[in-house]
């Protein structure tokens, strides 16, 4: 059994739009979760939601050239390091994504399963409510 | 100490430590030490050293009965490795879900 989450999407945008939707502040405030982030290497970067009930997702950025962007992943109360790759390649159709989490085994079987029970109602609506909030706001306008 | 999770991943790793693992699934029964040696190429000093792993993850139960030890499966753990694994799953395809949407009504 592997430890790696590998997710690869297929968008019908150029690359600089995709690579500037992931790697600036603003833009990845509005479709993930609100963020104080440089694409630097070194940079500290923190996510925090503004819902209730989030837990903040704090690391460092390892690679940040276009189109590679890299940065650990170390969700708040524990100290465990796990590592988010995004790359994007140019394609016929758009862009494609490829993204990689690694080093999720280094979770403990307790802290899994307190994550787990804590994320159900908080974390995936934190990020998923924001894009209610988006898909409100266009429709709106 | 080392943690349950990467436990359970390291006991894995090893194709014939699954393969150990798969026999006492399949067999669905108590297999004494001495039976699974003999369904494998190597020493029984080997095969007892992949069950202690497989032991210490929690994949196989020891019980002695007599002289004999007895090994059987219990996949639970794996249940474990699965739930966490699933969690990081939906939230990246939510998040991909979240990206492409934004994109598409990015002016």
């Amino acid at each position: 059994m592997k430890d790696v989450i590998i997710k690869e999407h297929i968008f019908n945008h150029s690359i600089d739009k995709v690579w500037d939707a992931i790697s600036k502040e603003v833009e990845i405030s509005n479709w993930f979760i609100k963020a104080d982030f440089k694409a630097e290497k070194g940079y500290s970067y923190s996510f925090k939601s503004e819902g209730e009930n989030c837990t903040e997702i704090n690391g460092v950025v390892k690679e940040a050239n276009p189109y590679t962007l890299i940065y650990t992943w170390v969700v708040q109360n524990t100290n465990v390091e796990t590592l988010v790759k995004w790359m994007l390649k140019e394609t016929a159709e758009g862009t494609s994504l490829y993204l990689e989490h690694s080093g999720i085994s280094n979770y403990s079987g307790d802290t899994a399963v307190q994550m787990f029970t804590g994320f159900n109602g908080g974390w995936d609506n934190c990020v998923s409510e924001l894009s209610k909030y988006l898909m409100e706001e266009v429709h709106a306008g | 100490m080392q943690d349950k999770i990467t436990r359970i991943l390291k006991a894995i790793a090893d194709p014939t430590r699954r393969e150990i693992f798969h026999a006492l699934v399949v067999a669905s029964t108590a297999l004494p030490i001495t039976q699974i040696s003999n369904l494998f190429d190597i020493s029984r000093q080997g095969v007892t050293k992949h069950i202690k792993t497989l032991e210490e993850a929690g994949l196989i139960h020891i019980s002695n009965k007599g002289r004999e030890r007895f090994c059987y499966a219990n996949a639970e753990p794996l249940m474990e490795v699965n739930k966490w694994l699933k969690f990081y799953e939906k939230f990246w395809d939510n998040a991909i879900g979240n990206l492409e949407s934004y994109l598409d009504d990015k002016a």
